[in-house]
């Protein structure tokens, strides 16, 4: 990386007290630099650190954004939080879907890129189809799906006959609707994680596997000591990514169970929707949020931390 | 990379084309009120922001001799069929007179209506007029949302109250005033397939009783034909599962909640009721109706001989059904007594009063009987008033649709929605009430006594 110009040693003296005392060329650097991150820098604000702090606000007030004014009532919606069954059902849930989701997706998209980086008859076709659920709508994907699911007439009866096997009644059982979000989710991440790991794959210089096969290296271990230890950023991104995503999961749940049966599939950002806008308790739902937003933080902030020990840059 | 970034790219194009081609709702209209038009519908108008209702403070000075038009805006829901008519009957307004000019301003389905008027309301740019699910009325009106309609009503511009049918006038009411008017109204009517009912021997005709209906259950379920054949799958959703619900109570004798909200569902009367249910479902002759396309379905598949569906869904079950398709009552047991569901239209209370009353002017329009008649003609919603039902056009259009008369006969067994059907979080409790009893099959009298904590709760918070 080259030096960066426009940085200064960290010894100067504070921003307005410089900007009053510098060189006329030296001001308008500045103004330039303030001007293009400005714009960048308004929108942000605007629409991610003005709704974020707004949100912070709301979340000690009860407000049905119908009445003028919220009412301030301090720590009361955490308060209930913890006393709400539902949360904790929500939260269970939500971890539940992800780690289910998560773990098995990225072995699955790993397999398949390995598989896919290897030199197959037609393997671009297979690439694109793996990767087409990537650029479909939730809504599509989630009516599809709940006919697949359907007890009697759904799709996934007939593998699961071949194998002798009774249809669980997935969007009707308690026990049944999370793995079947499990299996819709990965379904649909499964080619873009399988897309970054093969552009992983192909960024991995060959002559390591050379040099390593001279050395007497077999295919686990160049796979042990060389694909793994290389792909680690790629790995690290898509866990993150992966989490991030799987806590926001909404539009499947909103088409497919609405949450139900009794709550087994309400997951967490359903739950803050319903809260806003179907129970009207937004300042109730503006705490859900900011406690989903301390979660996503603690883990993103964890696996960094993590990151260190295994991700090999 | 590059032929695997290209072969991307191609697959990009044509399944964003795809994509695009299905974006549309498919033609068919979403059955009229309460069941909800799937979440997926986006509707055209949903980036329209709201015309601005607030008072332009150097037009329309009160006492001028040329005055300008009064310009209202009118948020409506429903597509299709209703949403068609709406549109022509506020064109038909606009052309009558030159006083008041209304803007129809289509805002997709009844809860995304209810979003956006939410929004709107925090950011105070309000239309003047909303249609809303009628349950939905009161608690726009307890917080000051709605302007009382009681002075236009009894006043010089009024209208006859006494000439709207009384059940689907009731709950046009908050606290004792009157806060909107019916519109679109609907009941839940019973369906069945007359192809099954012949195949299995029974009269051709709908239940009279619930004791009845579980006899035509036990005779329609065929468990080992494939795919398996039921009597009835029950509604579920937190849209549809406490309409049909409610008729289930209300015929048992339980009044679900008293004027006072006052939760009557841990009573004897209306656990009787739930148990009957749960009964019927364990015994496998009455299933949730949790497919794709809901209880609806599994009618039309001809999966569940019966259906409890609103009698705007008529048209469209008739014609997605390859089968002859019978209408009858809702059954009945101490009593008859079904919950009227649909649609009033209310005005906003932020508008300003000349706007308000040029508001009650399209209101009366509106509910009229020249437009009922017309409204009911070209929808399946049911007729609003007396004179409506009694005009010769209305008699003429039931003789040619005999299936609509059962709607509307059964007009003099409606009802209003029990009380506590105002509260938000009450149709996701009664939701979880009937997935606790046809899914979980939790014990009968425990499901009623959690809902009733769960309902007064929510009551004691956002509503008292």
């Amino acid at each position: 990386m080259g030096k960066n110009p426009f940085a200064k040693p960290a010894s100067q003296p504070p921003f307005l007290h410089q900007m009053l005392g510098l060189t006329r060329y030296h001001r308008v650097e500045r103004l330039a630099f303030l001007a293009l991150i400005a714009p960048n820098f308004i929108l942000f604000g605007v629409f991610t650190f003005w709704p974020l702090l707004y949100n912070l606000y709301l979340s000690f007030t009860k407000w049905n954004m119908i009445v003028p004014n919220p009412t301030w009532i301090g720590l009361d919606n955490y308060a209930a939080m913890i006393q709400d069954p539902i949360f904790w059902r929500v939260l269970w849930n939500t971890i539940y879907l992800a780690t289910g989701s998560i773990t098995i997706r990225l072995v699955m998209a790993l397999a398949l890129a390995l598989v896919l980086n290897q030199k197959l008859a037609g393997r671009d076709v297979y690439r694109a189809i793996i990767f087409s659920p990537t650029f479909t709508t939730g809504a599509a994907i989630a009516l599809v799906w709940a006919w697949i699911f359907h007890k009697d007439l759904g799709l996934l009866r007939l593998p699961l006959s071949w194998l002798g096997l009774p249809s669980p009644n997935w969007l009707a059982d308690v026990n049944w609707t999370i793995p079947a979000l499990i299996i819709v989710t990965i379904w649909r991440g499964l080619g873009y994680d399988m897309v970054i790991f093969l552009a992983g794959l192909q960024g991995i210089p060959a002559e390591l596997y050379e040099a390593a096969r001279v050395d007497g290296a077999g295919r686990w271990a160049l796979f042990r000591h060389i694909t793994l230890p290389l792909l680690s950023p790629i790995t690290f991104f898509l866990i993150v990514t992966s989490i991030i995503g799987a806590l926001q999961v909404f539009d499947i749940v909103a088409v497919m169970t609405q949450g139900g049966p009794m709550n087994s599939s309400k997951v967490y950002v359903y739950y803050v929707y319903e809260n806003a806008f179907k129970f009207f308790k937004v300042g109730y739902a503006a705490a859900l949020s900011m406690v989903l937003f301390l979660i996503t933080l603690a883990i993103t902030i964890f696996q960094t931390r993590l990151s260190r020990r295994w991700v090999h840059y | 990379m590059n032929k695997l970034i290209g072969t991307m790219l191609v697959l990009f194009v044509l399944f964003g084309a795809l994509a695009g081609c299905a974006a549309p709702e498919p033609t068919k209209a979403p059955p009229p009120a309460p069941t909800r038009a799937p979440a997926t519908s986006v509707p055209p108008a949903a980036t329209k922001p709201p015309a601005t209702a607030a008072p332009a403070p150097t037009t329309a000075p009160t006492a001028a001799p040329v005055q300008a038009p009064v310009k209202i805006v009118y948020w409506r829901a429903l597509s299709g069929a209703p949403g068609n008519a709406q549109e022509e009957l506020a064109k038909r307004f606009n052309a009558a007179q030159k006083e008041v000019q209304v803007e129809v301003q289509f805002q997709g389905t009844y809860p995304e209506l209810r979003r956006k008027l939410q929004a709107a309301l925090a950011a105070r740019t309000t239309p003047d007029l909303v249609m809303l699910d009628s349950p939905q009325m009161p608690y726009f009106a307890k917080n000051g949302a709605l302007a009382p309609l009681d002075d236009f009503a009894k006043g010089a511009d009024g209208v006859d109250l006494k000439n709207f049918i009384p059940g689907l006038l009731g709950d046009s009411y908050y606290d004792g005033k009157l806060y909107a008017m019916p519109f679109a109204r609907s009941t839940p009517i019973l369906y069945y397939n007359r192809d099954m009912f012949k195949a299995a021997g029974l009269p051709d005709r709908a239940p009279e009783t619930w004791e009845e209906f579980y006899d035509f259950c036990k005779k329609l379920t065929k468990k080992d034909a494939t795919p398996a054949r039921v009597g009835y799958a029950v509604q579920m959703g937190a849209t549809t599962a406490h309409w049909y619900f409610q008729e289930l109570l209300y015929a048992y004798g339980s009044d679900v909640s008293d004027d006072k909200f006052k939760v009557l569902l841990d009573q004897p009367e209306a656990i009787a009721a739930a148990k009957f249910l749960q009964d019927m479902v364990k015994e496998g002759v009455v299933v949730p109706g949790t497919g794709p396309d809901g209880a609806q379905g599994e009618f039309t598949n001809q999966r569940a001989g019966m259906h409890f569906g609103s009698t705007g869904s008529l048209v469209n079950i008739i014609s997605t059904s390859k089968f002859q398709v019978g209408v009858g009552f809702m059954p009945a047991a101490k009593r008859r007594q079904v919950p009227i569901g649909g649609s009033v239209i209310a005005v906003l209370s932020a508008s300003p009063k000349e706007k308000q009353a040029a508001a009650w002017k399209f209101l009366k329009f509106m509910t009229s009987t020249e437009s009922n008649v017309y409204f009911v003609q070209k929808t399946g919603y049911m007729p609003i008033s007396t004179s409506a039902v009694n005009s010769a056009e209305m008699k003429e259009f039931m003789t040619k649709n005999p299936a609509f008369k059962v709607a509307v006969d059964q007009l003099q067994f409606v009802r209003p929605q029990a009380s506590i059907i105002a509260v938000p979080e009450s149709t996701e409790i009664f939701r979880q009430l009937v997935e606790k009893l046809t899914v979980g099959l939790v014990d009968p009298a425990t499901a009623m006594k959690e809902a009733t904590a769960a309902l007064t709760k929510a009551y004691n918070e956002s509503f008292k």
